[in-house]
């Protein structure tokens, strides 16, 4: 496209009173050449608007650079159509509100700051949607037909798309069918557990596909793509589809290892999933006689929360015990039921449903446990109770339940090893080592994918797979694959049907959006994808290891193959190239590079260090907006360049930035590790990573490693803006200015 | 160590007005973070609940903490269960005088002379009040206490604020008697 | 404006000087007042030793009853422990049909019967919502300027209804001492309980909790204490001496009834208006100099 550029300097919330503008429109036109450049006092408003619109339909400007509040606000104000190339300097949070009014160095850096934006904007190209060759699918494959399977089907099938459920089982149901009653919303009583209503209308929409009896064999291509191998009833059927909804559930914890607790030991120590079977198959009788109990005792918190067994808490047994409580009365009213918990976590409204079950006379204790035993033919337990402070005992127990906890379908019975690379430490006799959690080689089979980083979803910890429990759920490490119930987290039957419906609509949008060349969550609607130029491959495998989200294949000689569908836009592939072969059409090394270049580098003699940050685009970039928002004010010497993840940053850009005499540079970026806050789940960890190899070329300029450091910050921490900058400020200044100024 | 006897709590059951609220308590503490003399109990009240629901109800009605309500309605505001607090310790504390368990005697007799002068007139006479209080224990250790509170009585007499009448019944105190007679025997059902 | 004043048992004797108060403030006012005849005590907080709760609702039930047959106006207690009992009666007989039904079949022997119909307030309720802060400005002659007051609540007043002031934090007394002109004081323990009706009996442990009370309020800087229930006003009062002795402190602070300095900023006679002369802590040693700033000795 031929470009035809307008700068359009907003002069209102304070940078009319902060900067001068007539020499920024002097730089834009003698430094970039642009003749049209105009400032408004009040840009954002319809005349500001119109001003620039008469530009685009009189004088054919296409290519927009707004200088004036941050690109997080007025979006919708300032967009001119697909066609038009929008880049937005923030002259008000950055400068004007940060900044001392009327100051030379405050000047300079507004300066700067156009002369970045203007730089970007012209090797900025209007993105192209990516469109594949081979024809999309819209369809829906849910793998598992469980409460969590069934309902994502049917939502999906409701909203008009079609949807294909495998269950390995020859039956749907899943869990459903052990179960009795469910507990729900309103928390008021046991329900049904309608398994059967549901079955029948999974059964008669004709929008949903079911294999029953069926594993999928393999799983191939992209979102969009897939192609599906189905194994059933030893012939393989092959389904097309644009999604992948996974929902595996869950398997009771192995309670063979709760020996401690009497199971194996005696009779009547049963679990609480052998308990709801016996429930449901006729009634609850004491394994040893068949007696219908009297007194019966519930311990929560069996093997859970312990971290000898599952460390996590299952967040269900709590309801659960509840509600087998209400089943024991119901089959006799003159039982008595104990619970020994360590806490009751009934979350939210099923608060109600503990007081119901108080109110019909069942015992809570909190304590835990020191003693289980039998005694003529009935158990009783010591225990060290809380709320008393004394030991207690119970006596003539009938049955004993453990309430033991939910592990994921996905997490495997023992850690499976893989070939340890050259030199690892703890590599075993044999040279094999523990396969990592989040590898996508770690999980128990269910979608087998072919995937050059792992046949299933990279799983965080304890065998549940990755995603951001809060910001962005049900997404997994794999685009256009969604994780919904018990697979993704413990949860209760009502939580499933919400998850089931959070996914379903996921996968909805994940299909749309892959059909427009539009990236998923969180770059949504981005139509950029990462180009290559194969040509100058090295073959060094960087890309196709480091995308989080495994998009990248490889050919039989190490060649990438990227799947423009999987891809997320993060560029985590383009700031591992050391070859520098990948780019976007409005994103690429030489575009930040340029900008870094055009940047004002003064004399040491003018003792005015210059300071480079790359910012995470999400989180760290609207902190430093919030901190502008505050009228915190910080060195007027650091220059902002927002990344879309800390994951793209090149090292080249910092040993251009160091050899063209920036002083220092600053990675502001997500918090990584467990923990992880970054949208890109490893772009942070990547770029500490990459860090930690930058000594080297250090050391080749004979540079301080101070000069380059890396801090985390949240969404929240815009208080610690100033803080941070100034802490990098002193160390620049004790480390004393760059010698390659001026070279 | 502590035994649980789910059968000894019937009576308290019946006995004891809003005691099945017992079940609701979650323990919190709440109650006895709220309770003005909280420092002087032996066992704080979600205690006395925890201690009812094991069945161990001597422990309970020997507890001085039964009579140690000032009424002030704090457990009840904050109670997140809506326990009536407040109501099931003076449940507690009558069924306790009625077992001849009285842990505070002088709580417990001014207590019951203050409900037989209502038994008695309908209303309440402050001045016969104490004097009967004081002279519980008969008349040696009845001038002793009025003499201890002599200095007390001579101030509110000078300031006008004793009355030197003695209170007369109201005009339906044998209406009143019949009701409450009646209400006695409702609250026992 | 007409009511039911229902003064209870404590307002004719240890509290005379409550009731004496405020029946000169309230018609001056406009508030005219009934008594409701053959009226009983409420039970107030120590009858528990002797009588189920049936039994005290009864009792209440059976004031109600004769309110509402004898006009049913609203029913005043100025006393915390009638309030509380009246009110707790007639919020559980208005929401539990089922015990409106048994009570009634009581009240029946005495040829009674309680509808629900009648409403029953605490005079801060009253003073504040029905007569107003603009009407008590209008009618403050001599206003109480720089009086540093610690306007207790205690308990039975806002507790557990918070039918018309906070539960938790309550201000309304607080909005009336400043319409008087006075300045009442921030102090945490407003709200603790004095010991209300077991006071006597066990002295010993409710003299810390006054002493507490009062410690804090003279910490906060007040000078005088104002209270509007007459409970409250003698545990605070009678026994500052005994607390000094048992503690070795130095306690002296006046405890009067809200009505008492609303009777002196109204302009009231000292003695024949406000009853100053029967608190057993003199506070015309606080009062009369403010009073004197204003020009006003009498």
């Amino acid at each position: 496209m031929e470009k035809k550029m307008g700068v359009y300097i907003c002069t209102g919330c304070g940078i009319g009173d902060a900067i001068d503008i007539e020499p920024i429109k002097d730089l834009v036109d003698e430094e970039f050449n642009i003749s049209i450049c105009k400032e408004h006092p009040f840009l954002c408003s319809p005349e500001g608007v119109e001003l620039i619109k008469q530009d685009i339909d009189n004088e054919g400007v296409n290519t927009i650079i707004i200088c004036a509040c941050s690109p997080r606000v007025n979006q919708d104000v300032f967009f001119f159509g697909p066609d038009k190339i929008v880049e937005r300097v923030n002259l008000r949070e950055h400068v004007a509100w940060s900044q001392e009014p009327k100051d030379e160095d405050t000047q300079m850096l507004a300066e700067d700051y156009v002369r970045m934006g203007c730089s970007k904007a012209k090797d900025m190209e209007l993105p192209e949607p990516f469109k594949a060759e081979q024809e999309y699918s819209k369809d829906i494959l849910v793998v598992g037909g469980g409460l969590a399977g069934m309902t994502a089907a049917l939502e999906v099938a409701k909203a008009g798309y079609k949807a294909i459920i495998v269950e390995k089982e020859d039956s749907l149901g899943g869990f459903l069918k052990k179960m009795k009653k469910r507990v729900a919303p309103p928390y008021e009583d046991l329900y049904d557990t309608g398994l059967e209503e549901l079955v029948k209308q999974v059964n008669d929409n004709p929008n949903i596909k079911v294999y029953t009896s069926a594993v999928v064999e393999k799983t191939s291509g992209a979102p969009g793509l897939f192609s599906v191998q189905i194994k059933t009833n030893g012939s393989v059927a092959e389904e097309k589809v644009g999604a992948i909804i996974q929902a595996t559930g869950w398997v009771p914890y192995d309670p063979k290892r709760l020996e401690s607790l009497g199971y194996g030991k005696f009779k009547d120590v049963i679990t609480n999933v052998e308990l709801e079977q016996m429930a449901s198959n006729g009634g609850i009788k004491r394994p040893s006689d068949g007696q219908s109990p009297k007194n019966v005792l519930f311990i929560q918190c069996a093997g859970q929360r312990d971290s000898e067994h599952l460390p996590y808490c299952s967040s269900v047994c709590c309801l659960v015990t509840l509600k087998q409580a209400a089943y024991i009365k119901e089959q006799d009213p003159e039982a008595v039921c104990y619970v020994l918990f360590k806490d009751m976590r009934t979350v939210g409204q099923a608060e109600e449903f503990y007081k119901k079950s108080q109110l019909a006379g069942n015992i809570f204790i909190r304590g835990t446990i020191t003693q289980i035993g039998e005694e003529g033919g009935k158990l009783f337990i010591e225990a060290e109770d809380e709320f008393l402070g004394e030991k207690i005992r119970l006596e003539e127990l009938d049955l004993v339940v453990l309430a033991t906890g939910m592990v994921p379908s996905s997490q495997p019975e023992e850690t499976p090893k893989m070939k340890a690379p050259e030199g690892a430490e703890d590599a075993d006799e044999e040279g094999m080592i523990e396969v990592p959690p989040d590898s996508g080689f770690y999980a128990k089979p269910a979608l087998n994918l072919e995937y050059r980083q792992g046949p299933e979803l990279p799983t965080l910890r304890y065998g549940f797979p990755d995603s951001h429990f809060i910001c962005f759920p049900y997404e997994t490490r794999r685009t256009g694959i969604y994780t919904a119930g018990c697979i993704r987290r413990p949860m209760e039957t009502a939580r499933v049907i919400d998850d089931a419906t959070g996914a379903a609509m996921k996968a909805i949008q994940c299909v749309e959006m892959t059909e427009k060349g539009m990236a998923v969550h969180p770059r949504s609607g981005d139509l950029s994808y990462p180009e290559v130029n194969l040509q100058r491959c090295t073959q060094c495998k960087r890309c196709t290891e480091e995308c989080p989200f495994g998009a990248i294949n490889e050919d039989e000689k190490a060649n990438p193959l990227f799947n423009p569908t999987r891809c997320r836009r993060c560029g985590t592939c383009m700031g591992a190239c050391p070859e520098r072969v990948i780019s976007f059409k409005n994103y690429s090394v030489v575009m930040i590079g340029n900008m870094i270049n055009v940047i004002n580098v003064p004399e040491e003699e003018e003792e005015k260090p210059r300071i480079l940050v790359f910012v995470c685009e999400n989180d760290a970039y609207p902190a430093i907006d919030m901190a502008g928002i505050k009228r915190y004010k910080w060195s007027p010497y650091v220059r902002f360049i927002p990344l879309r993840c800390l994951g793209s940053l090149n090292l080249v850009w910092i040993a251009d930035a160091l050899s063209r005499g920036i002083d220092g540079i600053l990675l502001l970026g997500c918090r990584h590790g467990d923990d992880y806050q970054c949208h890109f789940i490893k772009g942070s960890e990547l770029a500490t990573v990459r860090l930690s190899k930058i000594s080297e070329t250090l050391e080749r300029l004979a540079l301080e490693s101070e000069r380059v450091r890396f801090e985390e910050v949240g969404i929240s921490d815009y208080w610690r803006i100033p803080q941070i900058i100034e802490d990098f400020m002193n160390t620049i200044e004790e480390v004393g200015p760059n010698p390659y100024k001026g070279f | 160590m502590i035994s649980w006897n789910n059968n000894a709590l019937r009576d308290v059951l019946k006995e004891v007005d809003y005691a099945e609220e017992i079940y609701k308590c979650i323990q919190c503490g709440m109650c006895a973070g709220s309770c003005p003399l909280r420092h002087h109990m032996d066992y704080p009240p979600r205690k006395i609940f925890a201690l009812l629901r094991t069945g161990n109800i001597d422990l309970v009605l020997n507890s001085k903490s039964i009579f140690l309500c000032t009424s002030c309605y704090s457990c009840i505001v904050r109670c997140p269960r809506g326990i009536h607090v407040m109501d099931i310790m003076h449940g507690l504390a009558h069924y306790a005088i009625k077992m001849g368990k009285i842990s505070r005697k002088n709580t417990a007799t001014f207590g019951q002379e203050f409900w037989k002068q209502i038994y008695k007139r309908g209303r309440v006479d402050e001045k016969d009040l104490s004097r009967r209080y004081f002279f519980s224990d008969g008349i040696v250790q009845g001038i002793k206490n009025a003499l201890s509170m002599a200095d007390m009585g001579i101030i509110m007499l000078l300031h006008g604020r004793m009355k030197l009448l003695p209170e007369k019944p109201i005009k339906g105190i044998k209406q009143l008697r019949i009701m409450l007679d009646k209400a006695e025997q409702e609250s026992r059902r | 404006m007409k009511y039911f004043l229902y003064w209870g048992c404590s307002l004719e004797a240890s509290g005379a000087n409550y009731l004496k108060s405020l029946k000169p403030v309230c018609e001056l006012l406009g508030m005219e007042f009934e008594e409701i005849d053959d009226w009983n005590c409420c039970g107030a907080s120590v009858s528990y030793a002797g009588a189920r709760d049936l039994s005290i609702r009864v009792l209440n039930a059976r004031n109600l009853a004769l309110a509402e047959m004898q006009g049913g106006y609203d029913i005043i207690a100025p006393c915390s422990s009638c309030y509380i009992q009246l009110i707790r009666t007639n919020h559980e007989l208005r929401e539990d049909e089922k015990l409106k039904e048994k009570v009634n079949s009581i009240l029946r022997e005495a040829g009674l019967t309680y509808n629900g119909t009648v409403n029953v307030r605490h005079i801060v309720d009253v003073l504040y919502n029905d007569v107003g802060i603009d009407r008590i400005k209008q009618k403050v002659t001599r206003p109480l300027s720089g009086l540093k007051v610690a306007g207790y609540v205690g308990c039975q007043s806002v507790r557990p209804y918070g039918e018309y002031d906070s539960k938790e934090r309550p201000r309304v007394q607080d909005e009336i001492l400043k319409a008087l002109g006075a300045e009442p004081v921030k102090f945490p323990k407003k709200m603790q309980c004095c010991g209300s009706g077991i006071f006597l009996p066990e002295m010993e442990l409710c003299m810390g909790l006054v002493k507490d009370i009062l410690e804090d309020a003279i910490a906060h800087e007040a000078k005088i204490v104002s209270t509007v229930c007459p409970m409250c006003a003698m545990n605070l009062e009678l026994y500052q001496g005994r607390i000094n002795q048992l503690y070795n402190t130095n306690i002296q602070i006046p405890i009067v009834y809200l009505t008492q300095l609303m009777a002196v900023a109204f302009g009231l006679d000292l003695k024949e208006g406000a009853f100053l002369h029967m608190n057993y802590i003199p506070p015309e040693y606080v009062i009369k100099p403010i009073l004197m700033q204003g020009g006003d000795s009498k």
